[in-house]
């Protein structure tokens, strides 16, 4: 660690960026700055060491139910590998989406103000009503494709203690895809920008139930009590 | 949870390991909520900012150097960048003030001495040695995630006049805490 030769301005700057008054480009200057010069970067690392005895103000509040459920599906569901035996059936997947809207006909358990109403200018994209055939179970999700993120409502369904939900995209081709936990009272589900490139009108989406956390594996391990595709609302 | 205890957490995670990465967010997704919460001042923001900062973490558990930084500070490191990088991000990405004002005169390293004395002296007994609405707008500026445009306007000065006493308060901090 050399620091010797670094002048008070030096000292000034790294101390500026820890409190965090920059501006956006002046931050992202210092980062580049800190990538490159160690003396630099240990000065940065000498203000966040001292500043941080100010952390003492900050008071613990618990967060919402979810999040850590978003973390693991964004961080462990990418690794999904091709699955066999019926998730891997195109013909029962479609067969079970028919169902599901045959049921959600027969059941009438979908009624537009299960959604919350969106702002107008702002309504979703794209809706998709998830059912079982043969019983009251389902939920709606919602995708606003510009914020990338499901807006989950949950109709009469909840999993078993310990269990999780857990939202498959279902492509015509290939395993189904990971899109993340069903957050247990509704709620968004954000999803990364990629997987939301690969959904579109007519996507076919599944939920299985999974061992609490999502499937460990990250193909479905679960029974799948949901499905419905996505159509312009 | 000891500092020791949340630091192993950090490398388990660091290894990938899943059990240690949801221990270590029961243990301290709480205070850093409360972080990203202070700053952003919006639930919603607030949670998609945790929700960001715990991939972060996974990513860069393998930066973290037990006895470089305590684990805590660590943590509410990056959750801090990501709630200010937020907010800024709502902002100008830049200011229209002059080039970074003269701070002080060539006075020897103090960093250096830093470094030589071995040990500094806590922040608080420093941030006493300042004018009190200076060490308020240090304090605030940490805590809060101000701008220095936020900051000029609480005090009424401008913002060239701000950034010229934060940046004096900051090289009288590190002075005092080398002494």
């Amino acid at each position: 660690m050399s620091t010797g030769t670094h002048r008070p301005d030096d000292n000034a700057l790294a101390g500026e960026y820890v409190l965090g008054v920059l501006p956006m480009s002046e931050r992202r200057k210092v980062e580049e700055r800190m990538a490159r010069d160690s003396g630099f970067a240990a000065l940065v690392a000498s203000w966040q060491t001292d500043l941080a005895h100010l952390d003492e103000a900050y008071q613990p509040q618990t967060p919402p139910q979810g999040v850590k459920a978003r973390v693991d599906a964004r961080l462990f569901a990418e690794a999904a590998k091709p699955a066999g035996g019926l998730w891997g059936s195109l013909v029962f997947w479609r067969g079970l989406a028919f169902a599901s809207l045959a049921a959600a006909a027969a059941f009438g358990i979908y009624s537009g103000n299960l959604v919350q109403q969106p702002a107008p200018g702002s309504a979703p994209a794209l809706i998709a009503e998830l059912g079982a055939p043969g019983s009251s179970v389902g939920l709606i999700a919602a995708l606003d494709p510009a914020e990338g993120a499901f807006t989950i409502t949950p109709a009469a369904f909840s999993p078993d203690d310990g269990k999780s939900l857990e939202l498959w995209l279902v492509p015509g081709e290939g395993a189904p895809v990971s899109l993340g936990l069903v957050p247990s009272d509704g709620g968004r589900l954000v999803l990364d920008q990629p997987l939301v490139q690969q959904i579109s009108d007519g996507a076919l989406l599944a939920v299985s139930v999974e061992p609490l956390g999502g499937s460990p594996t990250g193909v479905a391990t679960g029974p799948v009590v949901l499905s419905g595709s996505l159509s312009k609302n | 949870m000891s500092q020791d205890e949340l630091s192993g957490l950090i490398a388990r995670t660091a290894l990938g390991d899943r059990v240690a990465f949801s221990s270590l967010y029961s243990q301290t997704s709480a205070k850093l909520f409360g972080v990203a919460l202070r700053i952003l001042k919006d639930r919603a923001q607030a949670e998609d900012a945790l929700q960001e900062v715990y991939v972060r973490i996974w990513r860069r558990a393998g930066s973290f150097r037990v006895g470089q930084a305590s684990a805590m500070a660590w943590l509410v490191t990056i959750a801090r960048n990501q709630a200010i990088d937020l907010i800024r991000a709502r902002q100008p990405a830049t200011l229209e003030y002059d080039e970074a004002p003269e701070v002080a005169d060539a006075a020897p390293d103090p960093e250096a001495r830093a470094v030589l004395s071995g040990e500094s002296r806590r922040i608080d007994t420093c941030l006493s040695e300042l004018d009190a609405d200076r060490a308020t707008a240090v304090v605030a500026a940490y805590v809060e995630g101000l701008s220095y445009q936020e900051l000029a306007e609480q005090h009424a000065v401008p913002l060239n006049t701000m950034r010229t006493w934060l940046r004096r308060s900051l090289i009288k901090l590190r002075e005092c805490m080398s002494r």
